[in-house]
């Protein structure tokens, strides 16, 4: 087990250098001067020569690649993304901003997905092959095939234009994160059901369940002590993927909707040419699924023994 | 000259060969007999090198045994090749490698003396009889002319007087060509009549190599001596006092 | 499966016929038409600046389906070879091409790919590179997989003691075996391109205006949420449609191929029977 975290950190370690690495030579290579665009971006018009330089300047742009890339790793180890090429304030507060305003968007849109995608298949799966089974699985498949930023505008059409019940943009107040979390949620929703379910099914052909019947067990306690655990693996499993999922959600939700966050955020900054503002959200995203994943390969082992048992 | 070198093999924490050693000279050719699971089959692959000996060393000339081009006639035919091609483009494999053209003598001797008719090989292995394969095997294996071949039960599916005929040709080309052969065989008779020396192996050891007329006289093992005793009881050995 | 694949090549007619069909010109502005309703005229209407949606629904379509047909032939071309790669070349390449596919899945795509055409600036090229960036990694780990198992198959065996070149190995002996799963991999990658350009097109870093496609088309419709709904409802319709039908025609696919490997027809289904007690010369890592 020691061996085995070992392992993965070290392959965390691994990958987090690597996406590091890549990361900057994009921005490095990314054509246009970056100086100028900065320059157009904090002073808007009518630019000299001389103010870009001050830019090229200011933002480290002159140095050869590898002591621009030194000069950029070493600060983001202690977690210290600069300052933003555009506005000048410094990157971590902005983003701890961002960051406050995505996280009950996602922790909102996940519990959605999350509840809708378990009832879903709880019901599907009464009767196997039935109608509903069928309706379920008909939701889901057409549900993934839906773009969220489609589905956020067609949410909006219905319940801020038509019926006008709930704010469409924004984030002023706790009800604006309705209809986000409601668009988050149902893609979510959309992926996890079918995953579920099939999860529920092979957990109810386990062998050994007749036996067990038999023995008088109700079938309430079987579903708690065998079929929920079991059907929670193939869960755990996409997890990581479902992560993803919902971070890529998460930015087009934030641009329909027009809510600050970190989507808004990267965009904003891609637009901007704002690099170190750039760069502090890939870092960040990949710090935040490199964790994910070394939490996921560690639960799946306590979960399941016999993965643990298989590797030996 | 191949040498095996004090080779241990493991399979999980037991040993599928323990301490095993012996050496072939080109020309010569070794049997290797003994019951099903004494690791007959693990020392023809770990010679190869596709399984990787826990310790102890396996050389060809000093070299590794893949540096001179191995030929080996697999126990099972069909599996040995590819269901999607034809046996045609499967037995050519070791001539396109070289990115040679296998005389037209040399396909008549093979074809001849494998008594395999030639619209064989415009068929999938799916498509021939397991003894045709296993000629068609046999015959991959030897038309580069190996320098070492590596055979595991290359008779069994064979009918006994294809059985007589294969080993004569197997015999003739070693005699002219020098290759150095290891048979793996359940057929005593077979090792007696072909080879220079007889290995036993028995539970992933050796208990004996020695020339075959002094195996059949004077087995140094019990289990040795078991073994001679069944083959003579089978009428597939005769021994001559 | 029929059916779907009666709505796969329809589309597939679609975008190569699409621009016939057409009633206008995508491109031609017509300000006093414009964000007229369904008509005679315009069927779908017009937008902002009253040029005909139907028409460029039928031209978008060779770029939305178009360019996510490229992306992921390209992904399925890298991803097999550098699967292969990794499964015939040993451990040094196995562990470093399987480390760099863990950084690429440690990553949401659709960031990355926003952030790559985002930096190289909007266009079509930056639009490729950056989907096609992400979208090798699943096609070379299930190559990778497969790739492992049929290591120990005795063809396999056989092609290499003969010395066959791995570049003939590969393509005779292992690239059969790839098909079906590779295909089923394919559709479900096809269908994840469609909805990364039109979500870039959205995002106004995929294909530049004037050309149409489904995405910059949402974006556009979007203002006129409130006076003209119906105009962008029809793009986002039109995505919707081709990545179900895409991804139907996956599962269908998928469903015949565990049917075929369950009557031990198909290649790659069919277990090695090489008899020889060999153990598994490297661990096939659990993929996620």
């Amino acid at each position: 087990m020691i061996k085995d975290l070992m392992g993965f950190v070290l392959r965390a370690v691994v990958v987090l250098s690597g996406t590091a690495l890549a990361t900057f030579v994009l921005l490095w290579h990314a054509p246009g001067d970056p100086a100028q665009a900065i320059a157009m971006a904090r002073f808007d018009a009518l630019l000299t020569e001389d103010v870009i330089d001050q830019v090229r300047e200011e933002a480290g742009l002159n140095a050869g690649f590898w002591t621009a890339f030194r000069a950029w790793v070493g600060p983001l180890l202690t977690l210290d993304f600069g300052r933003s090429a555009v506005t000048g304030r410094a990157v971590w507060p902005d983003l701890l901003v961002a960051i406050r305003y995505m996280l009950p968007l996602a922790l909102a849109g996940l519990a959605i997905g999350l509840a809708i995608s378990l009832s879903l298949a709880i019901v599907a799966v009464k009767r196997p092959g039935g109608w509903l089974d069928r309706f379920a699985i008909a939701i889901a498949s057409l549900g993934t095939a839906i773009p969220a930023y489609w589905l956020g505008l067609l949410l909006i059409l219905l319940f801020a234009v038509h019926l006008a019940w709930l704010p469409a943009m924004g984030a002023r107040t706790p009800e604006h994160v309705i209809l986000p979390a409601l668009t988050l949620g149902l893609g979510v929703a959309a992926s996890l059901t079918r995953i579920i379910r099939s999860g529920i099914l092979e957990a109810r052909g386990q062998s050994f369940l007749p036996a067990i019947r038999r023995r008088g067990v109700s079938s309430r306690g079987i579903d708690r002590d065998h079929i929920a655990p079991h059907a929670a693996i193939p869960v755990v499993t996409v997890f990581g993927l479902e992560l993803a999922f919902l971070l890529e959600g998460v930015v087009m939700v934030e641009v329909i909707f027009g809510r600050p966050g970190l989507g808004t955020f990267l965009v904003t900054a891609i637009h901007a040419r704002d690099f170190p503002q750039v760069q502090a959200v890939i870092v960040l995203t990949a710090l935040m699924f490199v964790t994910v994943n070394l939490l996921i390969d560690v639960v799946y082992r306590v979960i399941d023994p016999r993965i643990g048992a298989r590797d030996a | 000259m191949l040498r095996v070198d004090q080779v241990t093999v493991k399979r999980g924490s037991s040993f599928a060969l323990e301490d095993i050693s012996l050496s072939l000279a080109p020309g010569r050719t070794l049997a290797v007999v003994g019951e099903s699971g004494a690791g007959k089959s693990t020392l023809i692959v770990t010679i190869l090198g596709l399984v990787k000996p826990w310790k102890g060393d396996i050389t060809w000339a000093g070299d590794s045994v893949t540096s001179c081009a191995p030929a080996l006639v697999m126990q099972e035919p069909r599996a040995a090749f590819n269901p999607l091609l034809s046996l045609h483009r499967s037995v050519m494999e070791p001539m396109a490698a070289r990115k040679e053209v296998a005389s037209s003598e040399r396909i008549a001797r093979l074809c001849d003396g494998l008594e395999l008719s030639r619209d064989i090989f415009d068929r999938r292995p799916g498509e021939v009889s397991v003894g045709q394969a296993q000629r068609a095997a046999i015959f991959r294996a030897l038309i580069a002319a190996p320098t070492l071949v590596l055979l595991d039960e290359p008779l069994s599916a064979l009918d006994a007087v294809t059985q007589k005929h294969t080993a004569k040709l197997i015999a003739d080309l070693q005699r002219e060509e020098g290759f150095a052969a290891l048979i793996v065989t359940h057929d005593l008779g077979y090792a007696m009549a072909h080879a220079d020396e007889i290995a036993v192996l028995k539970s992933g050891r050796i208990e004996e190599i020695s020339h075959p007329e002094i195996f059949a006289k004077a087995p140094r093992s019990d289990y040795c001596r078991k073994l001679r005793d069944a083959a003579v009881a089978l009428g597939a050995l005769e021994i001559s006092e | 499966m029929r059916s779907v694949v009666f709505i796969a090549a329809s589309m597939f007619l679609l975008a190569v016929l699409g621009p016939l069909l057409a009633p206008h010109d995508p491109t031609a502005i017509n300000i006093p038409e414009r964000l007229s309703p369904l008509n005679d005229d315009y069927w779908l209407g017009t937008d902002a600046l009253g040029r005909d949606i139907l028409s460029r629904l039928l031209y978008g379509a060779r770029w939305s389906l178009g360019l996510a047909f490229a992306i992921s032939l390209i992904g399925l071309w890298v991803g097999t070879l550098i699967g292969l790669v990794a499964a015939l070349g040993g451990k040094l390449a196995d562990w470093a091409l399987m480390r760099t596919t863990d950084s690429f899945l440690a990553f949401p795509d659709l960031v990355a790919a926003v952030v790559i055409a985002g930096l190289l600036g909007a266009g079509t090229w930056s639009l490729i590179l950056a989907l096609s960036v992400t979208g090798w990694v699943r096609y070379a780990r299930v190559a990778r997989g497969i790739g492992l198992s049929l290591q120990t198959r005795g063809c396999v065996i056989q092609a290499r003691l003969a010395g066959l070149p791995p570049g003939s190995i590969a393509r005779w002996h292992y690239l059969p075996w790839l098909v079906p799963s590779l295909t089923v991999v394919w559709t479900s990658m096809f269908a994840r391109a469609i909805l990364g350009i039109s979500a870039l097109g959205f995002l106004g870093f995929g294909v530049q205006p004037p050309m149409p496609e489904w995405g910059t088309m949402l974006l556009d419709a979007r203002i006129h949420l409130r006076s003209t709904p119906l105009q962008m409802v029809w793009p986002g319709l039109a995505v919707v449609v081709s990545v179900l039908a895409i991804n139907l025609a996956g599962d269908a696919l998928r469903d015949a191929i565990a049917d075929d490997g369950n009557q031990g027809t198909r290649p790659h289904r069919e277990k090695s029977r090489f008899s020889l007690p060999m153990p598994s010369p490297r661990h096939i890592r659990r993929s996620r």
